[in-house]
């Protein structure tokens, strides 16, 4: 019924999609997995009509379709349920339900209040949510708004003469057992009204409801598997089967740490709603790799660890010196850096130059009394942007212009000149071309040199693994496993995988 | 050529060619010594400018000054006779307490900054009311010329005010571009995500930001008391508007980190040259408000930075 | 997830428990002075507070400023600001003037034309306002200072400074004729207030503002046009400013240039104070009714129990920044400028 025929999508440096065939029959739930980055949101959005397809077709009961925006995939019966709540919370969960499409309760610009009462109650019925239309949907728990989510995208039923299509997009991840016990029972009586693709990093529930499902890496669908046929060991294997290149990732470069410096320890540190119970060591020299899936709690750790946030439980120790004012001031203070995922925002000041940026973090050091020393600050930049090969006209350029791995590079230089021994890397190649990401690599070996200690978000889990000297696998926020990882001894992908989803 | 390219340089390049275009209509108007004389007068108005800039270099705004520069004028009038010069110390710290009571208030009370010295601007409406008991206030003559007769005095034909607004902008300049503080503002200002993660103690940059835009409001409203010998709770309405017409004119955006100090000197000029221009030009001194309320709508729609607005609110 | 004492029930009660305090706290003050002076019997009906006259003076005074808050009501339930007000409502109050006069200077005239004028003015502005916000991508506190300005120097060019008098009996009926002790102005401001209710709650537009507000990215990606809501929503301001500009007139019989002098700042409190939250979605109409007679009540009692009336800007500024404070959900918010 709904096809996309050698889909294929592109972005610059990226090929996401490649040569893509999907296929959802007629009340069919169909499910799709793959790790972080092989292309299973990309592959969403198409759907969905948000990204329009490169090349290929897409087809509704075999007639060519190509939408410009959602609303038009809405048109052609694709419906959405975020992963993030996407209810208005201060509105009434019926006002929810028709937000957008108020019109047909409307005469003279006035709602007519009760016919959109009886209309809502009617999509609440298809998803057997026995609540009053009129409540607030801050009052709701987030089981209930989930079910609206999907009683609101139901309502394209009433709105299009063709099929359904939904889409579940992580629909689990708040909820708690029972409650997705009952979410599957009643999308599998829904699919006599429509069919669902269920995207789950949670492998257990998408082998449960899906009739087929999806397995994709690298932007392509590795295999389709059926429900019967399915098992959960065969899938992981084929998310990942791959071999990692030893010399890109600079294994050869590794050396042991210093087991005996133990620059920051992590005890039982837990912060409510993202990770818990959290404990671990990072030595002098050490590259330790926290991996997991998106909102496994990898990245909260980490701004834990440097301050901007405060933990609810537990105690981090820097050096000997435990921690007890939670603030990025003071994590600078005690020497940890930090490189943010969201590189242009948090680890850069567009608008301010290069050399400007290096100090950032340690003015204090190139000052007297609060007065600058400019030519100080300025010969740092020029001795680092040789030294890091920081391709930038000069040192009085807006950072803000510089290309990703050139600003990355000034963000590690701000750092490292700083003298910080503990740094924290939140996504450091995301978005960097081939070349720049090696850049990255050899630096990271350096810095292990001269005995940082590095806590790493990788981008990929090939990268984690080339990098790391120890892997913690996280999964909702728990710590799974722990891995070694010496050159030669080094974990598989598919041991990580399994311990992820 | 892009507009990226030709916006710094937007601000003066319209003073030039306001002065142009005025000098032309009527060249009396190039007269150094009249120069001099309308420089004087916007004195007052451009050290509030200056104090302005660092509110919204940071990316905040402070509509509280010119309430604060009434307030000031009344107590630099109430305490001229008991303190003398002093009195001066006692306005510029009151102006910096209540800048920095702003701050407070916006930083650690997440009270955005617009509301807080809104508000808080109407609690200097009432202090200058009690304080001058609701009446406009006279300096004793004798004693005003004694304290402060030498503002008006000049140095090598320069008026000693020109000097003190000179001296105040090399001091703005100065800790602007030269200090950690004035660093740490621009940082704020262009990227406060960043100047965080960086380690910067952002809430009290932003509380001294507030403080010394508190002060210069408040040796604003000490010099346009001694100019007009007198306090009153409304004396410097009017001030608002044309201070932030005067930053934004000059190049400082809405959205902070960009511009600074000497902007605002040239914006404070190109205010001065409009309004000497309705002068010459016969236009009606109630048109004014109106003008420069339109000059500020198309001031903000150049300089602002759109790509820092997520959603424009 | 429900709860007795939520801190969102308790922040929609709060402003209505304030004004009861305070209704009550005034006639106290006057008891204990009363007491202090050595009077034996104190009833509460001898409150010269809660008299049927002081009430009504309080209603009259109050409507002018409920009018305009009730328009600035939708702009802050939409999580924008608007700061026109004194202009627009200058604006508007000369725009009738002029316009009632030359018409012919008395309601029993053409002159009634005068007044859907007004509120047509004020739509103007408010259309002008709203395209400025959202055309240009100035953020509404700055767009809507400056047309602020734009408008109180427009008054003044109309002007020229003078007073223009309204004294056609009639109009002025506005103020003279009372009903049950309260003038018919009063009434006039709650069947407008009534109407304004009926926006909020029963029609599309009025609950495009919640939706706008609430989550203005998630009503966007539902289809919702949130720019012609934004701009409707600064037109209706400009209606209700309109109103506002009557109700100035009809109260003291004069328009001039600074016929709208403090509303920004009296409009805004009572909006804050009475509820309905800076950051957009929460509050309306009745919120703001409750939260101009805060400010009112307040006004009036001071004066009552004999304290000097400039206090009130303090106490109005301090009441603001409390009422923000409060009505802040500090962990959803991750920086304020």
């Amino acid at each position: 019924m709904y096809e996309l025929i050698n889909v294929d999508k592109r972005f610059p440096g990226v090929h996401a999609l490649k040569a893509v065939d999907f296929k959802v029959n007629r009340g069919e739930i169909v499910g799709l997995v793959g790790e972080n980055g092989a292309g299973k949101s990309t592959l969403m959005k198409v759907i969905y009509g948000s990204y329009q397809p490169d090349g290929g077709d897409i087809t509704i009961d075999g007639t060519k379709v190509r939408f410009q925006n959602p609303r038009q995939a809405m048109d052609h019966g694709i419906g959405m349920v975020f992963q993030e709540q996407s209810l208005i919370t201060n509105l009434t969960v019926m006002e929810n339900i028709f937000l957008g499409f108020e019109q047909q309760f409307v005469s003279f610009g006035v709602i007519n209040w009760r016919k959109m009462a009886d209309a809502a109650r009617a999509q609440l019925a298809k998803v057997k949510l026995d609540i009053d239309p009129s409540t607030k949907t801050s009052q709701l728990s987030f089981a209930q708004r989930q079910l609206v989510e999907l009683a609101k995208v139901l309502t394209l039923e009433e709105r299009i003469d063709g099929d359904l299509v939904i889409l579940l997009d992580e629909p689990t991840s708040v909820l708690a057992s029972e409650e997705v016990e009952l979410l599957f029972q009643i999308v599998r009586d829904l699919t006599s009204r429509a069919s669902f693709i269920f995207v789950s990093h949670r492998m257990e529930e998408v082998l449960e409801l899906s009739d087929r499902i999806y397995v994709m890496k690298d932007g392509e669908v590795v295999d389709v598997v059926e429900h019967d046929k399915a098992d959960k060991e065969s899938i992981q294997h084929k998310m990942v089967g791959r071999e990692v290149d030893k010399e890109y990732y600079r294994e050869q470069k590794q050396k042991p740490y210093d087991g005996d410096r133990v620059l920051l320890s992590v005890d039982g540190l837990g912060f409510a709603g993202r990770f818990a119970d959290v404990s671990f060591d990072l030595h002098a020299g050490e590259v330790l790799c926290l991996v997991g899936t998106e909102g496994s709690g990898r990245e909260a750790i980490l701004r834990t660890v440097f301050g901007i946030d405060r933990p609810d439980t537990g105690s981090v120790t820097v050096k000997d010196q435990k921690i007890t004012r939670f603030s990025a001031q003071n994590g600078v203070t005690m020497g940890i850096g930090y490189l943010p995922r969201e590189r242009k925002v948090e680890g850069i000041v567009a608008g301010m130059n290069v050399y400007e940026n290096m100090t950032l973090s340690q003015m204090g050091n190139y000052a007297s009394a609060g007065i600058l020393r400019i030519g100080e600050e300025r010969a740092l930049a020029e001795d680092q942007v040789a030294r890091l090969s920081i391709k930038t006209p000069d040192i009085f350029k807006d950072c803000g212009g510089l290309s990703g791995g050139n600003q990355q590079k000034v963000v590690l230089a701000k750092w490292r000149s700083g003298g910080s021994e503990i740094l924290l890397m939140d996504h450091p190649t995301r978005g960097l071309d081939i070349g720049a990401k090696e850049d990255v690599y050899d630096m990271i070996r350096e810095m292990s040199d001269e005995g940082v200690g590095i806590i790493l978000v990788a981008d990929t889990l090939e990268e984690a693994i080339g990098l790391s000297h120890n892997i913690i696998v996280l999964k909702d926020g728990e710590v799974q496993k722990r891995f070694t990882g010496a050159p030669g001894s080094k974990p598989s992908l598919y041991d990580l995988v399994h311990h992820m989803i | 050529m892009n507009m990226e390219r030709i916006k710094p340089h937007l601000p003066w390049l319209t003073l030039v060619l306001l002065v142009a275009l005025v000098g032309i209509a009527n060249p009396t108007f190039l007269n150094p010594a009249g120069l001099i004389v309308l420089a004087s007068d916007v004195v007052p108005l451009f050290i509030m400018a200056l104090g302005m800039t660092f509110a919204i270099y940071i990316g905040g705004i402070d509509l509280s000054v010119q309430q604060l520069a009434n307030l000031v004028t009344v107590i630099a009038t109430v305490f001229l006779m008991s303190f003398g010069i002093w009195v001066a110390v006692l306005c510029i710290l009151a102006g910096a307490l209540f800048g920095a009571v702003s701050g407070f208030v916006t930083t650690r009370l997440y009270v955005p900054s617009f509301v807080s010295t809104l508000a808080l601007g109407f609690v200097a409406l009432s202090g200058a009311k009690w304080l001058s008991g609701q009446r406009a206030l006279h300096m004793d003559a004798e004693q005003r010329d004694a304290t402060f007769g030498w503002v008006f005095e000049r140095t090598l034909g320069i008026p000693n005010e020109l000097l003190i607004a000179a001296g105040l902008l090399a001091a703005c300049w100065f800790l602007q571009s030269r200090t950690t503080f004035g660093r740490s503002l621009k940082a704020v200002g262009a990227g406060e995500l960043a100047a965080v993660a960086s380690g910067l103690n952002v809430d009290r940059i932003k509380i001294l930001a507030f403080a010394l835009c508190g002060a210069l409001a408040a040796i604003s409203g000490l010099i346009f008391s001694v100019k007009l010998s007198g306090g009153d709770a409304n004396l410097a309405n009017g001030f608002l508007l044309l201070a932030i017409v005067a930053v934004l004119v000059g190049g400082t955006p809405l959205t902070g980190g960009v511009g600074g100090v000497l902007n605002t000197a040239i914006g404070t000029l190109i205010v001065m040259v409009i309004r000497a221009a309705m002068v010459y030009l016969e236009v009606d001194a109630t048109q004014q408000q109106m003008i420069f309320g339109i000059v500020l709508i198309i001031a903000i729609a150049l300089t602002i930075d759109r790509s820092k607005l997520k959603i424009v609110k | 997830m429900q709860g007795f004492m939520t801190r969102e029930t308790l922040l929609k009660w709060a402003p209505v428990l304030v004004l009861i305090f305070l209704l009550l706290v005034f006639p106290i003050f006057e008891m204990t002075n009363a007491w202090a002076k050595g009077k034996e019997h104190i009833y509460l009906l001898d409150s010269r507070f809660l008299s049927i006259r002081n009430l009504a003076r309080i209603a009259i005074s109050a409507t002018p400023a409920l009018m305009v808050a009730l328009g600035v009501t939708f702009i802050i339930l939409m999580g924008s600001i608007d700061l026109s007000m004194e202009g627009t409502v200058s604006v508007t109050a000369v725009g009738f003037a002029y316009a009632f006069l030359w018409l012919g200077g008395t309601l029993a005239s053409w002159a009634w034309l005068a007044i859907p004028l007004a509120l047509l003015i004020g739509a103007a502005i408010g259309l002008i306002n709203g395209i400025v916000h959202v055309k240009l991508r100035i953020p509404s506190f700055m767009a809507s200072l400056a047309m602020g300005f734009v408008g109180t120097g427009f008054a003044l060019l109309l002007t020229g400074g003078d007073r223009v008098r309204v004294e056609d009996p009639l109009f002025r009926a506005l103020l003279t004729v009372r009903w049950m002790n309260f003038p018919i102005m009063v009434y006039v401001a709650a069947a407008f207030l009534l109407l304004m209710w009926f926006i909020q709650t029963r029609t599309k537009l009025g609950r495009n503002f919640y939706a706008v507000g609430g989550g203005e990215e998630l009503a966007a990606a539902s289809g919702l046009n949130v720019n012609r809501v934004r701009i409707l929503g600064f037109m209706l301001a400009g209606i209700c400013y309109g109103m506002g500009g009557l109700m100035a007139v009809g109260k003291i019989g004069i328009a001039e240039t600074v016929t709208g002098a403090n509303f920004m700042f009296i409009s805004i409190t009572a909006v804050v104070v009475g509820g309905t939250a800076l950051w957009g979605g929460i509050g309306g109409v009745l919120n703001t009714l409750v939260g101009v007679l805060i400010v009112f009540v307040i006004n009036n009692g001071m004066v009552v129990i004999g304290l000097p009336s400039y206090i009130q800007s303090a106490v109005l500024g301090i009441l603001v920044i409390v009422a923000v404070v409060l009505s802040t959900d500090r962990r959803s918010v991750s920086f304020v400028k």
